[in-house]
């Protein structure tokens, strides 16, 4: 069972991954949802390294999760797919991070607008969830929900 | 200089604090090296060939005393009583011990320093103009808008795991003294159309294996403007730069392969849809940060013709390790690192101290560090030069060899670096034992000699007007030689002049290249490099491999 970080409590998913057999909802790929694979109701969809996150905006409406994967540890396309979706794109809905993350990467992460985490299979969710409050400042502006640093007007506009 | 508040003091606390931790972990065995790995390195820690490499940040290259002094104490307390200044501004030291790094990373926050993105695939540290804020030819002040970037880089959320290492440097003169146009980003200070200043861009230069020179993005771009539209450049770069190939992931590949029009393009594009989120710097803001960096309380002085005293060696210190100033009475003095016989760009403890004294006593308590990896005094008043001078030469810091042929850039080479395929500090004792005489250096005039280890090109040896590269050549250490690079001015790549030569032949190689020189240049007032450009390699080619030893 794959066990989920959000707030309020690390819970355990009930969407069905690409491939996955089950119940749950089924999460689509980016390419089966542009090529009208969804059915009715809530949409959930898996966003790969190279996938262009602003094609999901017609779907605005319907669409409850964005998995974006990282697939090797230091891909950082994520963030600025992360960064367009929350910020160009509008979506306000769960947007998850899956795959080769560790504690270490939850704060920046958060910063650019995840709020669900799905970290490699070693970590401690417990411990790892403290990693947000690991900054009290920033530099930048944050599209995230889930830390609201202060920033330093003085020096960047936010 | 910029001076940090409680912001920044928490900022950093709590950014030693996390490096901490994360070393605790990885001691523990609860952070594999493969995790560890991105964690330390953007902590500025390598590990090489004898021990880790801690390199340490000095943002655009600017050091009050007491940081210097700092340095001075870190060297003797957790290392072996010397740092190495490097060509990006940085100092290194080679001989830290893993666990004692967040004690050194916390010393240094104690002095406003640290070691944030010295290394790892992110935004690096920024350099600048050696002589901002003292040149004649400067239009404005590059280093409140480098502390700008400094600030908004640093942790930058979106920009953390990039492709590969990136690189700005930001100039406001006419002549380029920071190397910007081989950089991953180029700003320059230049007037618009209206007159008013703001930045040309440029991107995609870079060193390494494919060296290339940056292509303008954007001819002006208002200054309030410049930190939204570094974003749109780094998302594209993100988003597309590859991941595939270390080799091939820097910014200038991805330029090189969309070609500058459509890079441009998708920039622009980025920078419209990303508008209403883009940082946007107000003038009240730009306006503090330039307070930071206001001149010092200069005295209202004569300007002085020569030093007062008539000593040859002051008068030689003078002629080649001092240069005008833009306040009369004025001078900058440049502390050559370069002393013949030692490492170039290394300083023991001692040194460090010393000139914390003379810095704090003779110019205003600054030190700056310049990429060809001397330190400079910025302010100081002629008046000061003989007492400065007779007090940096016990200390082996007079060398008058600024410009000369053995003021080497060099970087560790073989003897420190795991990257590197060749020596290159034997090289440079080489050249320093077979270019001792000084009156043969002078009459060389300017020549930069730039020396790298290995491809990487740490030692900028494509834009020397010598370059010297090291390679492997079935485990032998042999040494390629280019002629007719330059950073500034007309920047050039050089142009390799044939096959490697061993070791032990780079002095005589370049022996026989200076003789080229000598015998063709049109007269005394034509540089190495202005010879070069003229005649070509052609002749210096023929002389090096010439099978008359004679020559030589």
């Amino acid at each position: 069972m794959r066990l989920i970080l959000r707030r309020p409590e690390p819970a355990a998913d009930v969407w069905r991954y690409p491939g996955e057999a089950g119940s749950g909802p089924q999460v689509l790929t980016l390419a089966e949802l542009t090529a009208g694979a969804a059915a009715a109701g809530a949409l959930g969809v898996l966003i790969g390294p190279t996938d262009d996150v602003r094609l999901l905006a017609p779907y605005l409406g319907r669409l409850t999760l964005v998995v974006v994967q990282f697939e090797k540890l230091g891909d950082g396309r994520g963030y600025s797919q992360a960064q367009v979706l929350r910020q160009q794109v509008g979506y306000r809905g769960e947007l998850r991070a899956s795959g080769a993350l560790k504690r270490d990467h939850m704060y920046l992460l958060a910063r650019c607008g995840f709020d669900a985490f799905e970290l490699d299979p070693s970590e401690d969710g417990q411990g790892a969830w403290a990693q947000l409050e690991r900054f009290s400042v920033a530099y930048q502006a944050s599209s995230g929900t889930l830390v609201h640093p202060h920033l330093k007007g003085a020096a960047l506009g936010s | 200089m910029y001076a940090y508040d409680q912001f920044d003091r928490t900022f950093l606390a709590e950014r030693v604090a996390e490096f901490r931790e994360q070393t605790r972990r990885f001691l523990a065995g609860e952070l594999s090296e493969d995790e560890f790995r991105p964690l330390r390195l953007r902590n500025g820690l390598y590990i090489q060939t004898h021990a880790p490499m801690l390199r340490v940040a000095i943002p655009y290259g600017l050091l009050a005393t007491r940081q210097l002094r700092m340095l001075a104490h870190i060297a003797r307390r957790f290392d072996r009583g010397y740092g190495h200044f490097s060509t990006r501004q940085n100092i290194q030291y080679n001989w830290p011990k893993l666990a004692e790094v967040p004690d050194i990373l916390e010393a240094l926050a104690s002095v406003e320093m640290h070691a944030i993105q010295t290394s790892g695939n992110c935004i690096r540290n920024v350099t600048a103009d050696h002589l901002a804020g003292v040149a004649a030819d400067e239009l404005e002040d590059p280093r409140p808008w480098c502390e700008l970037i400094r600030q908004w880089s640093t942790l930058h959320p979106e920009f953390y795991y990039l492709p590969r290492k990136f690189k700005i440097a930001v100039t406001g003169a006419s002549t380029d003294r920071a190397a910007s146009e081989v950089h991953d980003v180029g700003v320059h200070l230049v007037r618009g159309p209206a007159g008013e200043v703001g930045f040309e861009i440029l991107a995609g230069g870079g060193l390494g294996r494919m060296p290339v020179i940056g292509k303008r993005i954007r001819a002006w771009l208002p200054k309030p403007e410049l930190l939204g539209y570094l974003e749109a450049i780094l998302r594209v770069y993100n988003r597309h730069g590859r991941r595939d190939n270390i080799h091939k992931a820097r910014i200038k590949v991805l330029v090189k392969a969309l070609g500058v029009e459509e890079f441009t393009r998708q920039v622009e594009a980025e920078y419209a849809a990303s508008a209403a989120w883009a940082p946007r710097l107000e003038e009240a803001q730009i306006a503090r940060m330039q307070a930071c960096f206001a001149p010092p309380a200069y005295l209202s002085l004569p300007d002085l013709a020569a030093p007062l005293g008539v000593s040859a060696a002051l008068l030689a210190w003078y002629r080649h390790n001092s240069r005008a100033h833009k306040i009369a009475g004025y001078r900058v003095v440049f502390v050559s690192l370069k002393k013949h016989g030692e490492a170039p760009g290394d300083m023991s403890a001692e040194q460090m101290d010393a000139l914390a004294e003379l810095a704090d006593r003779y110019s205003f308590g600054q030190v700056r560090v310049t990429h060809d990896q001397n330190l400079v005094l910025a302010d100081v008043a002629q008046h000061d030069l003989a007492a400065l001078h007779a007090a940096l030469e016990p200390l082996g810091l007079a060398t008058p060899n600024i410009g000369t042929l053995t003021d080497m850039i060099c970087c560790p080479g073989l003897d420190f670096c795991s990257l590197a395929n060749a020596g290159s500090i034997d090289i440079a004792k080489q050249i320093h034992e077979r270019f001792n005489d000084f009156d043969y250096l002078y009459d060389l005039g300017e020549i930069q000699v730039k020396m790298s280890g290995c491809m990487n090109a740490c030692g900028h040896h494509h834009v020397g007007h010598i370059g010297i590269l090291g390679v492997d050549k079935h485990g032998e250490e042999w040494y390629q030689i280019t002629l007719g690079g330059s950073a500034s001015g007309r920047v050039a790549l050089g142009e390799v002049i044939g096959p490697s030569v061993p070791k032990l032949q780079v002095a005589a190689t370049l022996a026989r290249i200076l003789a080229v020189y000598v015998e063709r240049r049109e007269d005394a007032a034509e540089s190495f490099l202005e010879t070069v450009r003229r005649i070509g390699v052609g002749p210096f080619k023929e002389r090096v491999y010439a099978t008359d030893t004679e020559a030589a």
